[in-house]
């Protein structure tokens, strides 16, 4: 049998069983367009978290006080470890700046008008903004010209704004934080978790006029950027610190310090396994879609049986060899599986598209995103499942005598 | 149709001792014992018996579809035994040919497509002569009118035809008709017995045919009788049925 009677044949095959092929194809799409859309939803859910907790600077640092031991990173407002002699001396060192310290305030309410929320108020300069590479959304951020003249005015942070102004517009209006009143000078885009913080709850107030009402002289927290090397930066920091505040900590064992240094290289790592876990969770998804997919191809093709076992019988009884029936069959399950998957993928990013379309009405941050290994993974799967539960019975069959073949009911 | 003479001491078909038992978890069930049988070209025999006979099974066995337990079976005097899986192909595939009692036709598919079949797995007949040589065979059962219909929208007797034609068209030695009317009613029935009479007397095709009916079976030229798996009788002592004559009683 030449090879072009063979692909003729298989097309004859496929469009004079219209039904068949098409809930064979069927099941190759389902298969196919539930595992590229599973894995396109799953890795727009992965952009979406990590978006919320990526964007510092590789070479940002934070300085916490406090021991590496007990609830990691959070500021402990009342330790007194860090002080403004630190970041004086800090100023000195020449392998890091933008040194910005940050006093935070015991403040437990924000109010405008009725509307309050609690906010975590951060006394600081306008380096810290740079450091943590805010956008400015409305109005200003703070200036030097704030703090020398020490002005109650304030920005604050996207869910700050929503909780007390929702469509307003912040800008010039005053809040209270706690007794005292603030102009609302800026309004900061939302920026998502930062060093394990929720960095959309903060209010922002000069760091003078944070000091002139508790006239602490501990810092909170100072941020501050590498010049150069980092990790010489960071070693740096920590020997000074170690000397000023008299620590012997030859092997740098942080459980020593007091003080914990956070660097933009940790927050990958907890990134990382956040992220592992996400492709964890999407390729257990991906699998279940798979072996759904999988059972739907296998069964359609079981089904299909019978009736192509009387025709091999024929194609037998008038002279084709089994190797006709095995190459007809290969090049029918090649073609069907092949059309079906193309247009699984189609149909799953363009489901996944309509996923993010929707998606987005509620959550601004979700985008589209495709996940390109798990569609050669699918492709894959249609393939060797349309292929083997093809070509399996017509081998099957293709053994038998044409006899029995005929008879075969 | 010019058609090869061997030596005329060289039979078409020959069995010797031919048996066949099907097995089933150790359980034998013989169903031939022992058929010694000379077909000639240009014959028209009839292979009849009753159901369990085993007449369709020695029609599977002489058609290349099965192969035998024990005993000979030469072909133009060449052993079959031996022959390879591909070589048993290449034999159906040129020397003989089908009629099935359930027509077994391609669904949804044209007469003229169907015909042309068997062609696709001829190994010498080329591309270029297959729509010839199936409109021949088309015109041959009458159905020239019909080569672009699909099967289904036929007739149960002019699908038996089309099976006709595609068992003609590769110019096989001998044409083996299963039950042939098995499916049809008289009157159909008729016109393919008319047709088989026709490439006997006329074409001078071997033909095979196999059935349980005496009525149908009278339309060769010489009966074989099976009983329980033995030739119980070998006759050309009969009436023979005319199926041309009858058809146009009919008329």
């Amino acid at each position: 049998m030449l090879i072009t009677d063979t692909f003729q044949a298989a097309q004859r095959s496929l469009l004079r069983n219209k039904s068949r092929s098409l809930l064979t194809m069927l099941g190759v799409i389902i298969g196919v367009g539930s595992v590229v859309l599973m894995t396109s939803v799953g890795a727009s859910m992965e952009k979406l978290i990590l978006g919320q907790i990526s964007s510092i600077g590789a070479q940002s640092m934070v300085i916490f006080p406090g021991t590496s031991e007990g609830a990691e990173g959070s500021i402990m407002a009342g330790f007194d470890s860090l002080t403004l002699e630190d970041v004086n001396a800090l100023e000195k060192l020449t392998t890091v700046n933008s040194i910005a310290p940050g006093i935070m305030m015991p403040v437990n309410a924000a109010t405008y008008g009725r509307e309050k929320t609690e906010p975590r108020v951060i006394g600081t300069v306008p380096n810290y903004f740079l450091n943590r590479e805010v956008t400015i959304e409305r109005g200003r951020l703070l200036e030097d010209s704030d703090i020398r003249a020490a002005r109650n005015v304030a920005v604050i942070g996207s869910e700050i704004v929503d909780d007390l102004f929702g469509r307003q517009n912040p800008i010039g209006k005053r809040i209270k934080l706690g007794a005292r009143s603030y102009e609302v000078i800026g309004t900061l885009e939302s920026i998502g978790t930062q060093f394990f913080q929720n960095a959309d709850e903060f209010v922002f107030i000069p760091m003078t006029t944070a000091r002139a009402q508790n006239a602490q002289k501990y810092v909170n927290i100072i941020s501050l950027q590498s010049v150069g090397d980092f990790d010489l930066a960071q070693s740096d920091v920590e020997s000074l610190l170690r000397r000023r505040h008299g620590i012997v900590n030859p092997d740098g064992d942080t459980d020593k310090d007091d003080f914990m240094v956070r660097t933009s290289a940790q927050a990958n790592d907890i990134l990382g396994a956040v992220s592992l876990g996400l492709t964890l969770f999407i390729t257990t998804v991906a699998g279940i879609s798979l072996i759904v997919g999988g059972i739907g191809i296998m069964n359609i093709m079981l089904v299909a049986v019978t009736e192509r076992t009387r025709e091999i019988g024929l194609r037998k009884a008038i002279g084709a060899k089994r190797r006709d029936i095995l190459l007809q069959f290969l090049v029918e399950a090649v073609v069907i599986t092949m059309v079906a998957g193309i247009i699984g993928i189609v149909c799953g990013i363009g489901l996944a598209a309509l996923t993010a379309a929707i998606a987005d009405k509620f959550l601004p941050t979700y985008d589209f995103a495709i996940s390109y290994p798990s569609i050669g993974v699918a492709f894959g799967m249609a393939f060797s499942v349309g292929l083997g539960f093809g070509i399996y019975p017509a081998r099957k069959a293709a053994m038998l005598s044409p006899m029995n073949a005929l008879r075969y009911e | 149709m010019p058609k090869k003479k061997t030596s005329p001491t060289v039979p078409l078909i020959e069995t010797q001792s031919l048996t066949k038992s099907y097995f089933s978890e150790e359980l034998e069930t013989p169903v031939l014992h022992g058929i010694d049988l000379t077909i000639s070209e240009e014959e028209f025999v009839s292979i009849m018996g009753p159901s369990g006979s085993g007449k369709s099974t020695l029609m599977h066995i002489l058609g290349f579809l099965d192969q035998p337990t024990t005993g000979k079976y030469l072909f133009r005097g060449e052993p079959t035994r031996t022959m390879t899986d591909d070589e048993l192909a290449a034999i159906r595939a040129t020397r003989v040919s089908f009629v099935f009692q359930a027509f077994n036709l391609l669904p949804r598919t044209t007469v003229l497509d169907n015909v042309m079949l068997p062609l696709l797995y001829h190994p010498t007949i080329p591309a270029s002569e297959r729509v010839e040589r199936s409109m021949n065979a088309i015109k041959s059962v009458d159905l020239e009118d019909r080569a672009l219909y699909y099967t289904n929208q036929l007739s149960g007797g002019q699908q038996q035809r089309v099976a006709i034609a595609r068992a003609l068209v590769t110019s096989p030695d001998v044409i083996f008709a299963d039950e042939p009317t098995g499916n049809l009613d008289s009157k159909s029935g008729n016109q393919v017995m008319e047709v088989l009479q026709d490439l006997h007397d006329e074409g001078g095709r071997t033909i095979i045919l196999v059935t349980h009916e005496q009525s149908t079976a009278a339309h060769a030229k010489r009966i074989i009788h099976l009983l329980d798996g033995n030739v119980s009788s070998d006759t050309k002592q009969f009436t023979q049925i005319n199926a041309k004559k009858n058809n146009n009683l009919k008329k």
